[in-house]
């Protein structure tokens, strides 16, 4: 074994610094989610203090009929479904602008290029005046529709069957007589998975954490994802004050979810950032 | 139906309403408020965005009234996103029936022309069963926009069996106020008299209100904004004295330090609104038994001004097809003694509707007070409250320059009185802004 230098050390001190930033949140979330209302404020934030995680876990899930499980099941569909169809729409979107010729095609991806600077809050608006033309606003499609959009993914996507996906291949495919659309569902997003896998869970965690849209596409707060229904509860702790910790505690249980996808997807994750980057 | 004009110009000719006139490129309600026919037999469905937990009032409701149902869908509360979402529902001509709106925001949603004129409905006569201030937060020009809801009395929280610990008389001026925070300090080694929320502009306002200042009020067409008179500068000095002596806590009302300030009595008292007993039980349970309520300090001996810190109304939005039937149950709701007594183990606050203590749960003797009737003190002060006080239809950024400015000031740059002063030129010009005609008083 070879003794460590010291730039090594400083970087990994660095790193372990980095971590700590990072994870002290995550941690203090994870303590005040076992503590009751009064302990949150009157106890040391950082550690334990008579610890209750099941009570207060059940008293989240049971409040008001038990809608805490209706918003995970609300935000799992939302994100769930909706990065699976933006992960397919990207794909084939990415996939043509990459390798088929035709005109318009650059015009196309500029356009799609300005979507990615676009804030997504900015358009919101606009989107609900439209969806209630045609009545879609306070439905599952108010929500959904506008979230298998993603400009960013076309763009990776594009980027990626660039470099991935060589021309002589496609080739010799069609020379053996598939069609296009079997080209693109067993070959093409097979050899683009790895793209496929970051832009699914990007855009899983985008529309996991996005506010402003189911804001103003819907009222029914049945219908609504954990996002919005924990800020419904926040602001009703001036009136109820045991609400903060069920806000607290429900923000815990809203990230399992998301560092489960993580944990489970970050090694294509990894192999997927890096080996579009580099072009042969 | 009269037209926003027609409103605008009756605003104009009465000082009492505040102008909402001149419109500029308002984007207005896309669809006016119109009276449908109710099918025989028939059942009316009625739309209510809120984010008070109300369900069990409109369950009540919707079991006593078969032939008109409540729907409550649960909104985020105002500039959380509630306001937003009902200025795009109008604009996109398909708004709820009823909405929750703060009495602060009506101005800003009749500047839209986004309520219904409830007096064609008949609203007028039901006024004798409302707090007189409050009511009139929804009259504009002589007509009735709101039905009101609730509000906030202010008062005294403090903690009696520290004041015996370190025999301090409860003080009943402002002068007084100062002086007990001072001995408080001394002989409690650090405990303070009350928070001082440095971003909270709302119930900075409770005290130039109390004072007699009128931070906005209407010449005409002309809002006059007011920040600098002599009762505002008389209110500013004294805060920026207790301030400069370290007399006061300056954390914000709704920070863990503030809850943790209550529950160890490093913070000994709060003046707040009536709604904050909630806060005070339910975040620091084990100060149980140990709280009084008296009124707030006064500048003349023996008066007993008041004020005020919150409030909401139930309003009709523009547009909807069933105007009467909402107004039938946005009274009953504020008034009924069934609905106010869940409403009021909802938390909602101090109800706008005249009522008889004695007859009511906020009329009991609570332990958590130590056996008072705090809600006795309450209701004078409701009873007190200025009702001239009036709200631009800025309110929302014109009261987030006066709290940025007063962050500032506890944060040890320049005094209060400078922050209103600067913030005055900033909100004349919010107002401008609007479209409106404004100036500095």
């Amino acid at each position: 074994m070879r003794t460590p230098r010291p730039g090594r050390i400083l970087l990994v001190a660095f790193l372990a610094l980095a971590a700590g930033y990072f994870l002290l949140p995550v941690y203090w979330l994870i303590i005040a989610a076992t503590k009751s209302n009064e302990d949150l404020y009157g106890s040391f934030g950082l550690w334990f203090d008579n610890p209750r995680l099941w009570h207060n876990l059940s008293q989240i899930f049971t409040y008001n009929g038990h809608i805490y499980p209706r918003w995970a099941l609300n935000s799992l569909f939302y994100a769930g479904a909706g990065a699976v169809l933006a992960t397919l729409l990207s794909a084939a979107a990415g996939f043509a602008l990459a390798k088929y010729r035709f005109r318009g095609r650059e015009a196309v991806f500029k356009c799609v290029l300005a979507g990615v600077l676009l804030p997504s809050t900015a358009l919101a608006l606009p989107l609900y005046l439209l969806f209630n033309k045609i009545g879609l606003t306070n439905t599952y499609w108010g929500v959904l529709i506008p979230s298998i959009v993603s400009p960013f993914g076309v763009y990776l996507c594009r980027i990626y069957a660039e470099s991935a996906i060589s021309d002589n291949l496609l080739e010799a495919a069609r020379v053996d007589g598939a069609g296009e659309e079997r080209i693109f569902f067993t070959l093409v997003l097979r050899l683009m998975s790895p793209a496929l896998v970051t832009v699914f869970l990007f855009q899983f965690v985008h529309i996991w954490n996005n506010y402003f849209l189911p804001l103003v596409m819907l009222s029914d707060d049945r219908k609504y994802p954990i996002t919005l229904g924990l800020v419904t509860w926040k602001e009703a702790a001036d009136r109820a004050p045991e609400l903060t910790q069920y806000t607290v505690g429900g923000a815990f249980v809203s990230v399992i979810p998301l560092a489960v996808a993580m944990l489970v997807l970050q090694r294509y994750w990894r192999t997927g950032l890096t080996e579009g980057s580099v072009k042969e | 139906m009269p037209t926003r004009r027609t409103i605008l110009a009756a605003a104009a000719a009465s000082a009492a309403a505040p102008a909402l006139a001149a419109c500029g490129e308002q984007a207005g309600a896309a669809r006016m408020t119109r009276q449908a026919r109710r099918p025989p037999g028939g059942r009316v469905n009625l739309v209510f965005w809120t984010w008070v937990p109300l369900q069990k009032a409109v369950a009540l409701w919707n079991r006593t009234h078969p032939d008109i149902h409540v729907t409550v869908q649960t909104v985020p509360a105002n500039t959380s996103g509630g306001y937003q979402k009902m200025h795009a529902a109008l604009k996109a001509g398909d708004p709820p029936d009823l909405a929750q709106i703060e009495y602060y925001a009506l101005p800003e949603f009749m500047l839209v022309r986004g309520l219904t004129d409830l007096t064609a409905y008949g609203a007028d006569r039901l006024k004798k069963h409302y707090v007189d201030w409050q009511w009139q937060q929804g009259v504009f020009a002589g007509r009735t926009y709101a039905m009101p809801q609730g509000s906030g009395p202010m008062g005294f929280f403090y903690r009696a069996d520290l004041y015996d610990k370190w025999d301090l008389e409860v003080p009943r001026t402002w002068d007084e106020f100062r002086q007990a925070a001072r001995t408080m300090r001394k002989r409690s080694g650090g405990s303070c008299i009350t928070a001082f929320p440095p971003v909270n502009a709302q119930w900075f306002a409770a005290f130039p209100w109390q004072r007699g200042a009128h931070w906005v009020r209407t010449e005409g067409d002309t809002w006059v904004v007011d920040l600098a008179s002599e009762e505002s500068r008389q209110v500013a000095d004294f805060w920026d004295g207790m301030i400069r002596d370290k007399l006061v806590a300056t954390v914000q009302d709704s920070q863990s330090s503030f809850f943790k300030g209550l529950q160890t009595g490093q913070i000994a008292g709060m003046l707040g609104a009536q709604w904050q007993d909630a806060l005070i039980r339910g975040n620091a349970p084990g100060t149980k038994g140990k709280w009084r309520v008296a009124e707030l300090p006064q500048w003349e001996r023996g008066e007993h001004a008041s004020s005020n810190w919150g409030g909401s109304s139930t309003a009709i939005l523009q547009g909807t097809r069933h105007p009467a039937e909402a107004l039938k149950f946005a009274h009953w709701l504020n008034t009924d003694p069934a609905s106010i007594k869940l409403l009021v183990e909802a938390g909602y606050g101090w109800p706008s509707a005249k009522l008889d203590l004695k007859d009511s749960p906020l009329g009991k003797p609570d332990p958590f007070f130590g056996g008072q009737v705090y809600n006795e003190v309450f209701q004078v002060s409701d009873r007190n409250v200025d009702t001239s006080w009036r709200f631009s239809p800025t309110t929302t950024q014109s009261y987030a320059h006066i709290q940025d400015n007063i962050g500032r000031v506890v944060a040890g740059h320049g005094t209060i009185q400078d922050a209103l002063r600067d913030a005055q030129t900033k909100f004349v010009d919010d107002l401008k802004a609007k479209g409106l005609d404004a100036r500095s008083a």
